[in-house]
């Protein structure tokens, strides 16, 4: 017997330590983000005897080859992929919310139909003051009210701005901090395959670093990886067909160009990235929407202008003269009512006296004004944007459903289970008892023979 | 021994919490829809019933302006109505002394004195003519600002009135004339078919009579038939002026109608199903506390507690 029955317990005892701190370091571990459990790589010792006697074997224990680390790139992969289609679907609700809540509470509707409703009052005594006032101060309120959607949606387009903005600097941070990872990675490859997940425990603490930079850079932008056999990482934005952001240790920089109607376009160099995951793609596609609607909004704001603003060029107002212009203004944040007199309303016919009470004109304006239909117009533009919203949340409902199974089987393959290293921690102190049982026996037969005499 | 990890324990409290706060906004959503009566707190719950609603009440503040609008013009039709009563005794006052005055018998000096009375009708039929509406504006000139007829030094009238009388929206594309033109009333034919207004006839009437002589029995002969025309174009006159205010009575009716219709609708489409809620807030709470319960069965089966003892 060639073996050595203490080295092979001493080889035991030693395994179980090993496995024991690593249970240990998983339980420690079981909160932090990103960690991947950790379990001990074994292999018998033994060796076919080459010299002595044929068929004999030389059993030297167990020894632990490296640390295998439970990761699975298709999984890891995947709940990177949905966690970054979640991302977006987050930051489009957010976005549209932002627009919704902007151009609803504006009131903008109510006012429309009350500055409508006053031109219809003034029919029963057009020359009455009480109700040209009235006219006046809802049409006020209408201008106001479009000021204030118009300002709320230009808050919210910078808003949406900036947070792209520092999203891309994140982008960018990240990219950075990767490249040196990937240098690390390089550096510390040694003979490791990219394929084997038995590596060092430096190794495998850089892999949970760099799968961690991954999926921070996927909740920004999605993008396709490529794990090269020295375990660094390649990414490419928006796809594999995408142009790389990170090239090994090279990071390249993600700049974003703003468009004239206030939407925003990325780049890598002079390489457009077009996105469809991650919360810049959500802002960008909110931005577009953004933009939509404003236009939208500023076409109503003009058409109603416009429109009153011809007829009063029509007709005369109450002193007898051609009516100016009531609101001045292109765009719904620039809209305001350019007169406070009640008497600047050309009510009566062109070529009536003053304090006329003929009513043509009026009833053409309300005419003009059903014609354009800015209450339905309105109504139309809030039920787009609020429908908006809902197929947005429908689509975040459905896709937090996709990243959250996708989560929970990456977590029941690569994260900590507490009861699972309970029974490890018992299994391995077990084990190390019985190593120690073992080296007993070891050191009780020495003793026996040592005793002979 | 081998043990099959379903899940991750970060994962279980991840999930866990998740689900809690995921029941808990549900059960607050439901809650605040209850205590506000409003079944959606934002436009994007349900777009299509939002927009519903918008058209809904935007139509309900059109409805107040429009049954303002009726009531106006309600109130300018029954003055004109009573004017007009007014104005059919004073012809028929005429017409029976212009009847005496037809007579052979009656002497210059009488005829003089119907004359003079006539004078008198045909003033009060001017000042009736340029009533005020419940604006303060001529009520038969159309709405404008003071007089509907003018005279002249001569003493004859002139209409200085709108062309046609003001016409108010009341609702449904409909719009209804609030009263009538000075001409519309008073405009007739003489007995010699010369149009002319029936307060210059009745002055021409009034000066042959208080001429005397045979001129002025055939005046006054001609005069019956003149006032029998005025009579006919105001009571024509006043009959518009009353189907105008049922044709009003009629459409407010159907306003009416339509405003409970929305209102039911608005309650259909917009307000809390209380019942509904409640039961369906009792489920959720129930959910909610077996959830909470279950968690903390579940987060209290530790291995680690079971191996301490031991």
């Amino acid at each position: 017997m060639t073996s050595n029955l203490l080295s092979i317990g001493a080889s035991g005892a030693m395994a179980a330590e090993v496995a024991l701190n690593l249970t240990g370091q998983n339980i420690t571990n079981a909160s932090t983000d990103g960690y991947v459990r950790r379990s001990a790589n074994t292999v018998e010792v033994a060796s076919a005897s080459s010299w002595s006697v044929a068929n004999d074997l030389s059993l030297s224990g167990v020894t632990v080859t490296g640390i295998t680390r439970n990761a699975d790139t298709f999984l890891e992969a995947e709940a990177r992929r949905t966690a970054s289609d979640t991302a977006r679907a987050n930051s489009t609700v957010a976005g549209l919310t932002d627009i919704e809540s902007a151009v609803e509470n504006s009131g903008v509707f109510t006012a429309i139909g009350n500055f409508q409703n006053a031109l219809t009052a003034l029919n029963q005594n057009p020359t009455a003051t009480s109700l040209r006032a009235g006219v006046i101060q809802s049409g006020t309120t209408m201008a106001s009210a479009f000021q204030i959607a118009g300002q709320g949606m230009s808050a919210t387009r910078t808003g949406l701005q900036v947070e792209l903005g520092q999203g891309l600097a994140q982008v960018n941070t990240l990219a950075t901090q990767l490249a040196s990872i990937n240098n690390r990675m390089s550096a510390s490859a040694g003979s490791a395959t990219a394929a084997s997940n038995v590596t060092t425990g430096d190794r495998a603490n850089l892999m949970d670093q760099r799968d961690s930079l991954l999926n921070q850079i996927g909740q920004f932008a999605n993008l396709a990886t490529t794990i090269n056999p020295d375990g660094s990482a390649n990414v490419n934005l928006g796809g594999v067909s995408g142009p790389p952001l990170v090239s090994g240790v090279t990071a390249n920089t993600l700049a974003s160009t703003t468009n004239a109607n206030g939407t925003m376009a990325l780049a890598i160099g002079t390489a457009p990235v077009s996105l469809s995951g991650g919360t810049l793609a959500g802002n960008q596609a909110a931005l577009v929407k953004l933009d939509q609607i404003s236009t939208n909004l500023d076409t109503l704001a003009t058409g109603i202008v416009t429109t009153v603003n011809t007829r009063q060029a029509a007709g005369v107002n109450l002193a007898g003269t051609t009516g100016a212009a009531l609101f001045a203004g292109t765009t719904a944040a620039t809209m305001v009512m350019t007169t406070s007199s009640g008497s600047a309303i050309a009510t009566a016919t062109a070529g009536s006296g003053a304090a006329s009470a003929d009513t043509t004109n009026l009833i053409g304006l309300n005419n003009a004004l059903t014609l354009i239909d800015p209450s339905g117009t309105m109504n139309s533009l809030l039920t787009d944007i609020s429908g908006a919203v809902q197929s947005a949340k429908t689509t975040q409902a459905t896709l937090r459903t996709l990243s959250g199974a996708a989560a929970s089987s990456l977590s029941a393959e690569a994260g900590v289970d507490l009861n699972a290293e309970a029974v490890n921690l018992v299994k391995f102190q077990q084990a190390f008892q019985a190593s120690g049982k073992v080296m007993q026996v070891a050191h009780d037969i020495f003793t026996s023979i040592l005793n002979l005499h | 021994m081998t043990i099959i990890g379903t899940t991750s324990t970060s994962n279980f409290y991840a999930t866990a919490a998740e689900q809690l706060a995921s029941l808990q906004s549900q059960a607050s959503a439901i809650s605040t829809s209850i205590s506000s009566g409003n079944q959606f707190t934002s436009a994007s719950q349900a777009p299509a019933a939002a927009a519903q609603m918008r058209m809904l009440q935007l139509q309900d503040s059109q409805a107040t302006v429009d049954t303002a609008s009726a009531n106006k013009a309600t109130a300018n039709l029954q003055l004109a109505d009573s004017v007009m009563g007014q104005m059919i005794n004073d012809i028929n006052q005429a017409r029976t002394l212009t009847n005496q005055a037809a007579t052979g018998t009656v002497s210059d000096k009488e005829r003089a004195s119907i004359g003079t009375q006539l004078a008198q009708i045909q003033g009060d039929l001017f000042n009736l003519a340029n009533s005020r509406d419940s604006n303060g504006n001529a009520l038969f000139g159309g709405g404008v600002k003071g007089n509907a007829y003018a005279r002249d030094a001569a003493g004859n009238l002139s209409y200085v009135g709108a062309a046609t009388s003001q016409a108010l929206p009341i609702g449904g594309g409909q719009t209804v004339q609030s009263s009538m033109t000075g001409p519309e009333v008073l405009n007739i034919t003489d007995a010699h078919g010369n149009a002319t207004n029936l307060i210059d006839a009745l002055g021409a009437l009034a000066t042959a009579l208080k001429a005397g002589g045979a001129a002025a029995q055939t005046a006054a002969q001609d005069g019956l038939t003149t006032l029998a025309n005025g009579l006919d174009a105001t009571t024509t006159a006043q009959t518009v002026v009353g189907s105008r205010e049922a044709w009003i009575a009629l459409s407010m009716e159907n306003q009416t109608a339509q405003s409970t219709a929305r209102a039911t609708e608005e309650s259909q489409v917009g307000d809390t199903d209380v019942s509904k809620a409640a039961i369906k807030l009792q489920q959720l709470t129930t959910a909610l506390q077996a959830s909470q319960s279950c968690f903390v069965r579940l987060s209290g089966l530790s291995l680690f507690n079971i191996i301490g003892t031991n």
